[in-house]
């Protein structure tokens, strides 16, 4: 097997590209994705040599923030991409192909990103090992490291099908099932935790699993769409399949997203009152802007440009979405008396968001210097 | 003080924990129970438990908590002990994801600083919020901690000292352990021989001459969230 020109960039054609954006030739998005993985990766330094008590700002009260989120939300784009492929495949093969390779490429990209987030907040990353030498079966979070695993190889093993011209539908049935199963056990992480009534629901896999299929259609879009523009394809042709699936994944968000509310804001256990506590943004951002407005929005045109920005809106919305989904549920404290704040808050460190920045340049820095390379058009080569 | 036979409570609790600790540790239970009515909120176990295991900034085994009971104009201040519950049916074992917390045969939920990944998701888990995340905060601010902040706690029996963020139990996770440490050298919780108001009770909840045992069998004994199903082993009398 082919390995260079195949499964990662020509080196020729590598050392051109990168010649190129030495000689300021690169393009605006590369020069600003190379200043964030800069700006990233001092931060993620920053937090490695000084530790996480002078960088990051969460606490034993809120003990997941904007490095968790980060993770998710990246978790379910690959997911995501994982989705679109295997629908793309399945019922609009011929419309979907050209993209076939910048997808899944771009869900090991963004399975990669999600780690690169996760790696920064956990306290000893060092005794990951511990995973193998000390599992326990009891644990979502164990169950999610196995599958993740799987998953991983999983489209590892597309990626290397769809770049060879080999395109197996077994694989990518494997890589579906595995996606699905992977993601809801992430879902289940936070659904299984019966401490905290924000999460605890049997609802959660699920969510995760429509929203993935939403964020990752976005992205997508967003690629399909520029990828139409460059290489001039017929866009109403192309893009009709990732138009009905942006609709159906933020009609299925909604669903979801509705009924996780109306379920919470019924309850009346103890600490149920942050549903009512949290109603307001959830309704008019995360189901109005969040959802309902990208949909309106669909409905005002399908030229390539303007299906770039709905993703882009989306992804940008969504993102906000996770990150009242991890810090909500944190919002009342378990244990209340006068010294522990009502309402717990949170607002993320300069270092916290530079790591959420280092996670989407890296993802936006290899895709590019991979598309300048000309690796995405090596599969499209094979199948014509 | 309550005295009971003629008695100090705390020498009925020694002797109660001699006796316990002459048994094999898994026909143990230990157990403890705090009486509302007797604490005077003045967070003398809160400072003993801090000198005790040489506690970090915002992390408290076992704060005191003030809670107000009724409604306005009818309300009266309640100080609420909150130590590790030490639940028989514990949410935080569960979930750890490389089985850093487990419970001993004895019933005490412990932590193995050296396995412990620092993923946080027992902290999430604890429906009592008696866990905290070790980042490394020393009392004086700075990188330069003083002696007395990097000094060997002593938990678990083991040798830790908080050089850096590479050294446990900074990145991990920490909590009440009932001092395992002293029970192991025959000596109560630090918590139970700091209680100015001797309203702490501990001991062997599978011995029924124990004080501890009287004390969990009294019609006002409470377990906080039972209706969770976690089973504590911390008892509130009312």
């Amino acid at each position: 097997m082919t390995f260079y020109g195949v499964l990662i960039p020509d080196l020729k054609k590598l050392a051109d590209t990168l010649k190129a954006a030495l000689k300021g030739k690169g393009g605006p998005a590369l020069y600003l994705s190379l200043v964030g993985l800069v700006a990233g990766f001092y931060a993620i330094a920053a937090i490695f040599i000084t530790g996480h008590g002078h960088t990051i700002n969460t606490s034993s009260q809120v003990p997941w923030g904007l490095q968790i989120t980060t993770y998710i939300y990246f978790v379910l784009i690959s997911t995501g991409c994982t989705f679109v492929n295997f629908f793309g495949y399945r019922f609009y093969e011929k419309q979907y192909r050209p993209f076939a390779s910048r997808v899944i490429f771009l869900g090991i990209m963004t399975a990669a990103a999600a780690f690169f987030s996760l790696a920064t907040e956990m306290g000893r990353v060092d005794r990951m090992y511990n995973f193998l030498i000390s599992p326990n079966p009891t644990s979502p979070m164990f169950w999610m490291a196995v599958w993740y695993t799987c998953y991983f190889i999983a489209i590892l093993l597309e990626y290397v099908n769809i770049q060879t011209g080999r395109h197996s539908s077994r694989v990518m049935w494997g890589a579906f099932i595995i996606a699905v199963i992977t993601h809801s056990t992430l879902g289940s992480l936070l659904g299984a935790v019966s401490s905290r009534p924000y999460f605890y629901s049997a609802l959660l896999p699920i969510y995760f699993l429509f929203i993935a299929f939403l964020t990752g259609c976005a992205l997508t879009t967003i690629v399909a769409a520029l990828t139409i523009k460059e290489q001039k394809l017929d866009e109403e042709y192309h893009l009709e399949p990732f138009v009905k699936f942006l609709r159906i994944g933020l009609g299925l968000a909604f669903l979801t997203g509705f009924w996780r509310l109306m379920i919470g804001l019924a309850g009346h256990v103890e600490g149920s009152e942050v549903f009512r506590l949290s109603a307001a943004n959830n309704i008019w951002f995360g189901l109005g802007v969040a959802v309902a407005l990208p949909f309106l929005m669909l409905m005002l045109s399908r030229k390539s440009g303007w299906l770039a920005f709905t993703g882009l809106f989306i992804m940008v919305t969504q993102l906000k979405t996770r990150n009242d989904l991890v810090v909500g549920g944190f919002k009342l404290p378990v244990f209340r008396a006068y010294q522990v704040p009502e309402v717990a808050h949170y607002t993320p460190s300069i270092y916290e968001f530079l790591v959420l920045v280092a996670s989407v340049s890296l993802v936006a820095v290899l895709y590019i210097v991979c598309d300048k390379s000309g690796l995405f058009e090596v599969a499209n080569k094979e199948v014509q | 003080m309550e005295k009971f036979e003629e008695k100090d409570i705390l020498e009925i609790m020694q002797a109660d924990l001699q006796r316990a600790l002459k048994k094999p540790r898994k026909e143990r239970r230990w157990a403890m129970a705090i009486d509302l009515k007797k604490c005077i909120g003045c967070h003398a176990c809160t400072t003993g438990c801090m000198s005790e295991n040489l506690t970090p900034p915002e992390i408290h085994y076992r704060p005191v908590n003030e809670e107000e009971i009724g409604e306005f104009p009818n309300t009266s201040l309640r100080f609420l002990p909150r130590p590790c519950m030490q639940c028989d049916s514990p949410t935080c074992t569960s979930v750890c994801p490389v089985t850093a917390t487990y419970k001993r045969d004895d019933g005490i939920v412990v932590i193995d600083y050296n396995k412990c990944i620092g993923c946080r998701y027992c902290i999430v888990a604890c429906p009592y919020g008696a866990r905290s995340a070790d980042v490394g905060l020393y009392y004086t601010g700075d990188f330069h901690s003083q002696s007395y902040e990097v000094e060997n706690s002593g938990e678990y029996g083991k040798s830790y000292k908080r050089k850096s963020h590479w050294h446990s139990p900074i990145g991990n996770a920490r909590k009440c352990h009932f001092c395992v440490h002293r029970i192991e050298k025959s000596e109560l919780t630090r918590c139970t021989t700091t209680c100015l108001g001797h309203a702490t009770f501990f001991g062997d909840i599978n011995d029924p001459g124990a004080l501890i045992t009287k004390m969990v069998s009294r019609p006002n004994a409470i377990r906080y969230k039972e209706e969770l199903g976690t089973k504590p082993t911390v008892y509130y009398l009312l």
